[in-house]
């Protein structure tokens, strides 16, 4: 499945990935491929995005995510992305 | 006629100048490389966020929604104030950059006075600041501290009160005049309405998806639409700072041909009268020589 992480200022990842464990508003939420069509609203906490072994995490903040026909949308207002985790 | 010397100094002042001019020319390109790149990273987000909103909002949900209603108009009972955000540069030497903005805002205040608004001025840069501080016309709030690099913080910072103000019923209507970077050549002053926020039409065809929403349409559409008029603000100050490079860039390179073609008949000038004085020394030389053989 698609993933993209959008912040106001840029798209910080976009890409094909396994699956993403995102901090939703009332806690964890585990997404894998063609889960059902979604949206909910974000805490702040870790965001995990897993292709092929290796995971990305980045801390976000605010916002939402969507899932929609086998992608998934993460828009946060505030990424930072850890950027020696995995390439 | 100017002497030799005045040419010679005019000359040099000249130049100098087209240094500067042209200095400050490749200074902005490459500022405007920058900011250009920033409004492009902006487009996902904004382009994003807009079709949640329209996936999210149908009619009846939109009337319960404060930012997304329009209020009457104040003759007809609505809120009396209304706020029009002005984006200028810290910084002049732009060509009619500040003052067109300026331009635009006047007619924007000129537009709501009429409707019967009291406008209230947010003024961001120090240009239209001062301009405004000039005529005498008070701000509600006044930022300089928003340089080359606009972040979506302070974006919020600017924002984040109105939103509130207008969702409780203070204010009727918040607009932004900004430039619209629509190209380096093409980046005409315009007034943006943040709010009312206009619920973006749905622009795909077809049914919604049908989606879990965790928690509530309601609520997500709550935390949604502060987010939106953020970033609406955030790429007002994007697009201008862009849009403000570029009218940099184009006023010095201006200045720059403009010095440039002064150089050259100035110096068309000077050297015809240098030559011209060396012929008549010559022509002195050889009529006293002549005088004292004779």
């Amino acid at each position: 499945m698609r993933v993209t992480v959008i912040s106001p200022e840029a798209a910080v990842f976009d890409g094909e990935a396994d699956a993403v464990v995102a901090t939703a508003f009332d806690g964890e939420l585990g997404i894998l491929a063609n889960h059902a069509p979604l949206m909910t609203v974000l805490g702040s906490g870790l965001l995990t995005v897993r292709a092929g072994g290796v995971a990305r995490r980045f801390r976000v903040q605010g916002g939402f995510l969507q899932v929609v026909k086998n992608s998934v949308r993460i828009l946060a207002e505030h990424v930072q992305g850890d950027a020696d985790a995995a390439k | 006629m100017a002497t030799n010397r005045a040419l010679k100094g005019r000359i040099r002042s000249i130049n100098n100048t087209r240094k500067i001019t042209r200095t400050m020319e490749l200074v902005a390109t490459s500022k405007l490389k920058r900011a250009q790149d920033r409004v492009t990273a902006a487009r996902p987000f904004a382009q994003a966020l807009t079709e949640v909103i329209a996936d999210l909002a149908t009619p009846d949900l939109a009337s319960q929604f404060p930012l997304l209603r329009t209020p009457a108009k104040p003759r007809d009972g609505g809120p009396a104030a209304a706020v029009v955000i002005l984006i200028t540069s810290n910084r002049g030497l732009a060509g009619g950059f500040n003052s067109n903005l300026i331009k635009e805002a006047r007619r924007r205040i000129d537009v709501l006075t009429a409707e019967g608004y009291h406008v209230d001025l947010i003024g961001v840069g120090k240009k239209g600041i001062g301009f405004f501080r000039y005529i005498g016309r008070k701000f509600r709030s006044e930022r300089t501290d928003i340089g080359d690099r606009p972040t979506p913080d302070h974006a919020a910072s600017v924002v984040d009160d109105l939103t509130k103000d207008f969702a409780e019923g203070r204010i009727g209507v918040v607009d932004l005049v900004q430039s619209k970077f629509i190209s380096v050549l093409n980046s005409p002053p315009t007034t943006v309405r943040v709010l009312p926020i206009a619920a973006p039409a749905k622009a795909r065809g077809g049914m919604r998806p049908d989606y879990i929403l965790s928690p509530d349409a309601a609520t997500l559409l709550d935390a949604l639409l502060p987010l939106y008029v953020r970033n609406t603000m955030y790429r007002g100050l994007v697009e201008t700072v862009a849009a403000e490079q570029a009218a940099r860039r184009t006023a010095m390179k201006n200045a720059t041909d403009n010095a440039g073609d002064l150089l050259e008949a100035l110096k068309r000038t000077y050297n015809r009268q240098r030559q011209a004085q060396i012929t008549q020394e010559i022509a002195e030389l050889v009529g006293g020589a002549a005088a004292q053989q004779g």
